[in-house]
This record gives C-alpha cells, structure tokens and sequence, in this order.
C-alpha cells in the first residue's frame, strides 16, 4: 500500500462524506499504485455504513467506545499499514491539487512529515505550519486569520504541522511509535513533530493550495484542550525553541 | 544523526553561535539536533531548532552518529563515545590543543585568528565556518539617541564605571540578562557602545553594535580584531584609556568621524550577514564538512 488516509471520526455523517468526497477527488489526481481511505468511527452512536459514504470502497474500522484522536489515529495505521499515512480530519476538505502537492514534497527523501495549507471558510489562513513563542503563548499557528492570499506561497518548513491534514512516512511513525496516547485531544500533532524533529526529521508544509478546514466541527468546548494543553506544557515547557511572534 | 552539543543555554555567545550554526546546517538539509542538559532550549534568542537530552544523546551515540562540541571541557567525555567528532572552534584557549592535535577530530573555525592558531599549533587546515550576526540587530533606520552609550555590565564594569565618571555628557544604558530582541533594540537605539569585556574571544557584542549603527569604543579582544580596526570601524583602546578615548569621539567637534566610523562599522558589519555564511558553509561542506556528518 502506497497510502493510508486515516480519518478519525465521530458521528456527522454528512461531513464526513463531504470530506471523503473532496479527498477521492484529490486521490485521483495523484499518481499513486494504491492508497486506501480508512474511516475509524471512533464510536459513533449509529455506526457509519459504507453506504452512507461515497465513494463506497472506502474501509471502515469500527471501534465501538470513543477513543482519544491519537488512539483512533494509531489504530487506522496499525489496521491498514502503508509506506505513507495521511491523517485527515472529517471537517478538512482536501483541494483538489493539495495531496499532489504534499507527495511531491516528499520526494525530497529528507522530508519526513508534511501538512498542507488550510483556511477557513472566509479564505482566511486557519493552519499554514505552528510556530512557538516563549511563554504562556507556547505552539500557535502561523498567521491565523491572515488573508490566505496575502502569504506567500513557498513551501516552509516549520517546527510542526497540524494533524488535520499531517503525512507521515511509515518508518518516521513507527519509529516515534505513533502519535502518545496519553493526549485526550489536541497538542498530539505538536508532541509528534517536536518528536520527530529530536531525531532529524525534517518537517514541511505546502502552501500552494487551499484546503478548507471547518475547525473544531466535532467539538466546540471551549475547554476542550485544557487537559491536553497542561499534558504539553508539563512535558515541553522550555524544550522547545523559540520563533518568536510574527514580527520577526 | 548529527548533534551540537553543549554545555546549557545561558546567555553567552558561543550559545547562540552553536545554535545558529546548527540552525544553517538543518537548513543545508543536514539532520541536526542541539543536545543540552535537560533537552532545554533557550529563550533569550530566535531559533527553531529542536533540542534534545545531552545525557541521554552521550549515552546512546555511536560510531555513525556524529557530535559538534565548541567548548574544549567536552572533549574527553565526547571523545569516549566514539561517534565523529567534530569541533567547531570558537577560541584561541591553549586548552583547546589537544582537540588540535587530534587528526580524528574535524577542526571548523569561525574566524581569520583562529583559524590562524590552529595551523600555528597544530598545522591543522581547520575549515572556515564563518560566523554571523542576527538579522534582527541591523539598523533599520528607527531613531537614535546620540547621547547615550550602550555597554554589558556583566564584563568590564569597573571599566564602564571609569567611563561613566570621565563623560559626564553621556547617558550609560546597560544591557544585561536581556533577550536578543531587547538587546537589539537598545543597541538601535544608542549612539555608542562601549566594549569592555577584556579578553573577549571574539566579541559577537561589538560587531552587533556595528550593525544596529552605534560608534563602537572598545577594548581590543582576542579574535576580533578583524572587524574593531581602530580608527577604520571603531575606536580601540586599553581599558585604562577607554574613558578617554569616549570623550574624544563623543565631543562635539567630532561628528564626521563619528560618522565615518558608523558607516564603516555597518558596512563591516554586513560582511557578517547570516547569508555570507550561508555561503560560506556550503565551501565549507565541499572542503570537507560533508564527509564528516553524518547522514543516517
């Protein structure tokens, strides 16, 4: 297997339909042996059907409790093994062009892990790489609520890229042992890039395309990264490098 | 893998010049990680490169990893792992010889004297890395203060408190445990910097006064006399005839030279923009940095 996508997901159904729709679109215009679209219903009250999902050849692994993001993400992995896994969250629709893009950075053999561009709704940038500032501020995304036009279009090379839309070799995941369980939801991306990048692996991002992300679809508690963050902290305060705000 | 290793992260110049240089090797594509007590990273500079545990890092290397060290108190320790050892050399301490003298060590320098010394004592052909100076401390042109002079207490104050009683017309703006941004900025801000650090090795300090436009009045150094050239870039003088020397150029019949020595030292000072060292890395990986890395 060339390619796993790995989308973990909870219920909302007609999202995540969306999603893979946008996704086989981009699948198509790649030029991949074989890739696999791995929905993991991280226990939906009412199990997803492939059905429900169109295109209908897309492999469901059903986990009937809910699960932390990391957990769903390293089972959809371990189930359906690849030279490369795509982590794709169900309210991230791919452009068209945007998988192309990240597979033809990754032919640079020094690139390990890749995100892509996402923008809100509004063509405002929602992620285009993480940087760290000092402080209480930590990880934050580089020119949020920038419009996406505005910001150059280079391939950068951040500190770490968000797990909506992260790709990652096989061998950089297994060696890292997949994303740390013991995040409930949030910061599991930046723990795996930080990670990642104590061992040489480089990390980028493509800009060139705009992917939508309807941010936090599946939950909107505006807590809901405390305990995660606090995990982050305790393990990374003063462990990371510091870019600084934007200004510089 | 590749790690630089260092002894914390205080704020000392060969600190940020080992990540710096770090940070150019991972932009060269080199598979890089700084390795520091702790795995802590510092926060008084701009950087993006990944940290890891030092003790951890010494513990688990072996003959296809290879370690960056500056500071010559690492060597028997680092030399005990077998990895690649690799010196990027950052003085002109004699404690430095015995790395010298190891044909298994691969010797950088990061300026003319030191490079210098390295063939003196040990005939090495030490490969030039250069060395740089942060973007963020060239001036952008915002408004100086002319009457006040920037110094760093943290060497030389007796030396500045001299100073500070002979000129009377000037404001004495001290720098001290401070974060590059800060530092920068008060260097932009200032007309003079006064240099009293005796003995410095290179005197990063100096130079990144020249950049943000100050008329530099400092004490000689060790290896940086390629930039502080007295009456060209800076007036140079003996601690005890500091005082007098920043009376003579801050008077006020002396703004032309004042001036002079402004232009100059920028001028001097682009020649240590972080791009001519890029330039210079990429010679120095065919003069032979690139056989010594490792690239697993």
């Amino acid at each position: 297997m060339d390619l796993s996508v790995i989308i973990p997901s909870w219920g909302l159904t007609a999202l995540l339909r969306s999603c893979v729709l946008h996704l086989d679109q981009a699948l198509a215009r790649t030029q991949l042996g074989k890739a696999c679209i791995v929905v993991v219903d991280n226990g939906s009250a009412i199990p997803y059907r492939p059905e429900d999902l169109a295109p209908p050849h897309v492999r469901i692994v059903r986990l009937d409790l809910r699960h932390s993001f990391s957990a769903a993400c390293n089972r959809g992995a371990r189930d359906v093994p690849a030279a490369r896994y795509l982590f794709l969250n169900n309210d991230v629709f791919l452009h068209p062009n945007a998988l192309a893009d990240m597979l033809g950075i990754f032919a640079d053999h020094r690139i390990g892990i890749c995100g892509t561009r996402l923008v809100l709704p509004d063509d405002m940038i929602q992620h285009c790489g993480v940087r760290f500032d000092a402080g209480e501020r930590g990880p934050y995304h580089q020119d949020h609520g920038q419009r996406s036009a505005r910001v150059s279009r280079a391939t950068t090379f951040p500190q770490a890229v968000t797990g909506a839309a992260m790709m990652i070799d096989h061998a950089a995941f297994a060696t890292l042992n997949g994303f740390d369980e013991a995040f409930p939801f949030g910061y599991e991306d930046v723990d795996l890039c930080l990670r990642a990048r104590q061992l040489g692996i480089r990390i980028a991002c493509g800009q060139r395309w705009d992917s939508l992300h309807l941010e936090s679809t599946s939950n909107r508690k505006p807590d809901r990264h405390k305990a995660s963050r606090d995990l982050f902290f305790q393990r990374w305060r003063g462990r990371y490098s510091i870019d600084g705000d934007e200004s510089g | 893998m590749n790690y630089y290793v260092l002894p914390g992260i205080g704020i000392y110049g060969g600190i940020k010049v080992g990540f710096q240089f770090a940070q150019l090797l991972t932009e060269a594509g080199v598979p890089i990680a700084v390795a520091t007590p702790g795995s802590l990273a510092p926060s008084w500079f701009r950087c993006a490169q990944p940290v890891a545990d030092r003790q951890q890092i010494v513990a688990s290397v072996g003959k296809s990893d290879t370690l960056i060290f500056s500071l010559p108190h690492d060597y028997p320790e680092l030399k005990a792992t077998g990895s690649r050892l690799i010196f990027h050399c950052q003085g002109t301490d004699p404690l430095i010889n015995p790395i010298l003298h190891d044909r298994d060590v691969t010797v950088l320098t990061c300026w003319e004297q030191a490079k210098n010394y390295a063939m003196i004592v040990a005939r090495r052909d030490a490969i030039d890395v250069g060395i740089s100076i942060s973007d963020v401390f060239f001036h952008d042109g915002s408004p100086k203060d002319e009457q006040c002079a920037a110094f760093m207490p943290r060497r030389g104050a007796a030396i500045a408190q001299c100073a500070m009683k002979h000129v009377r017309s000037l404001r004495f703006l001290p720098i001290d445990g401070s974060s590059e941004d800060i530092c920068a900025n008060s260097l932009k801000r200032s007309g003079f910097f006064l240099g009293t650090a005796v003995a410095e090795g290179f005197g990063l300090p100096a130079l990144e006064a020249m950049a943000a436009g100050c008329v530099v009045v400092s004490v000689p150094v060790v290896g940086g006399m390629e930039y502080l050239r007295h009456g060209h870039t800076a007036c140079v003088a003996e601690p005890k005839e500091l005082p007098a020397a920043l009376a003579e150029i801050s008077q006020q019949g002396a703004g032309l030279r004042r001036a002079a020595l402004r232009d100059r030292g920028a001028a001097m000072a682009s020649r240590y923009r972080i791009a001519i060292q890029r330039g210079k890395l990429r010679a120095a990986m065919e003069a032979g940095l690139k056989d010594a890395l490792s690239w697993i």
